[in-house]
């Protein structure tokens, strides 16, 4: 599973790829929509660790556009919730994850990425 | 039943590790994936106490996942945490993946990534916090464990990140099967010893060979068996390596750094925990 609070965290780690490594781009994807738990005091927790940019550009492209562009600083349920939704219940199943910098491909099959290099791609 | 001696095994300096732990680690977890997780289940305390006391809304992640067990924790406050798994062996991730999940309820769903505990494929300082947990003891070098050490570091965030490891030590305990050494024995070792780890691996539970081809039942894995001393040792040379400060933060004095919170030996592991500060 690649869910966007996962795929808010990773980057690219080929040997020399340091900068614009992040975000990496969903190319390809089958998406499953997954109902979680909601619990609003781990999302509020959460945010501010969130490169929301980020977080807020790979939902759009994915076809979620609740989010707005700007934290909001008022965090009422519905903000709360929509977060939660693009965090916990949207799962990339099949695809590739591709870094910006060095177009390396990160694959996804059956619902798990496989971030693994080539020995000469490891710095 | 008497604990059996395990065989040392010494590492030929041509062998290439990697290969090394290719033949006699990852392929090994792959092959016995489902006897494994099967047996695997008790969370230690010191590690699910450590997961509980994390406040909610922390994200970290398992450096050599293996079946997941600590992906649902901490079970009093489920889903106050989130803890991202990852592992080498794309077998044992099948089961991690769905951890924690109960008979006759829907499947419960774990963030898993393949990935090998030496790479470095997260945003610098991303986590609250990181835990290895039996997995770092199957690195053939010195220099590889310090490395693996090195990248849960670089995973936590440079303020108040926290790390747990846990690794097999010599000094096994009375309830366990194995025997590195005699305790005599132990106590002269500074640098741990090498060894192969016999897995018998349960007819019931095997995969159906594919064809009639002679598949093993017993399967050797290699450990790094950690002496007294040695896994603290590891870690305060893997914070000096990327330039931290070990030891607790002195008033006054800028920069950042690596404490030891606290490090022991329970049940057949030796553990430490570190947290990272900067001022
Ligand atoms: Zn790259």
């Amino acid at each position: 599973m690649v869910r966007l609070i996962t795929h808010n965290l990773l980057a690219c780690h080929v040997k020399g790829c340091n900068a614009n490594n992040f975000p990496l781009e969903f190319r390809n994807v089958e998406l499953e929509i997954r109902e979680a738990e909601f619990n609003p005091d781990f999302v509020k927790g959460f945010l501010p660790k969130i490169e929301w940019k980020a977080l807020v550009d790979t939902a759009r492209q994915l076809g979620d556009t609740s989010l707005p562009e700007e934290q909001p600083e008022m965090l009422d349920d519905d903000f709360l919730k929509n977060l939660h939704h693009v965090l916990l219940e949207i799962h990339v199943e099949e695809g590739a994850m591709v870094c910006p910098n060095c177009k390396h491909e990160y694959p996804i099959a059956s619902g798990i990425p496989n971030m693994l290099l080539a020995e000469h791609e490891i710095a | 039943m008497a604990p059996k001696k395990l065989e040392p095994v010494h590492i030929e300096a041509s062998e290439d590790p990697a290969s090394f732990e290719a033949r006699n680690v990852h392929e090994i977890y792959d092959a016995i994936a489902a006897h494994f997780s099967s047996t695997r289940y008790k969370p230690w305390p010191i590690i699910a106490k450590f997961l509980s006391d994390l406040p909610t809304g922390c994200v970290g992640f398992d450096s050599g996942t293996g079946n997941g067990k600590y992906l649902p924790l901490p079970s009093d406050r489920p889903g106050a945490i989130w803890t991202i798994g990852m592992d080498r062996s794309r077998n044992l991730l099948e089961i991690a993946r769905h951890a924690g999940s109960a008979p006759e309820r829907p499947r419960v769903y774990r963030e898993v990534i393949w990935g090998n505990v030496l790479d470095n494929g997260w945003r610098p300082g991303a986590f609250d916090y990181a835990i290895s947990i039996a997995t770092i003891h199957h690195l053939a070098t010195p220099e590889r464990r310090k490395l693996a050490v090195q990248r849960l570091i670089q995973a936590v965030a440079p303020v108040c990140g926290r790390i747990l490891i846990y690794v097999w030590a010599i000094e096994q305990d009375e309830l366990s099967k194995r025997k590195v050494v005699d305790e005599e024995e132990a106590e002269k070792i500074e640098n741990g010893k090498d060894v192969m780890v016999p897995w018998v691996l349960s007819k019931n539970l095997a995969p159906k060979p594919v064809e009639d081809t002679e598949r093993p039942e017993v399967y050797n894995r290699y450990y790094h068996m950690f002496a007294n001393g040695e896994l603290a040792l590891l870690a305060e040379d893997a914070a000096e390596g990327l330039g931290l400060r070990v030891g607790a933060p002195t008033h006054g004095q800028s920069g950042q750094g690596v404490e030891i919170v606290q490090d022991g030996w329970e049940r057949s592991n030796y553990y430490v925990e570190l947290r990272r500060w900067s001022i």
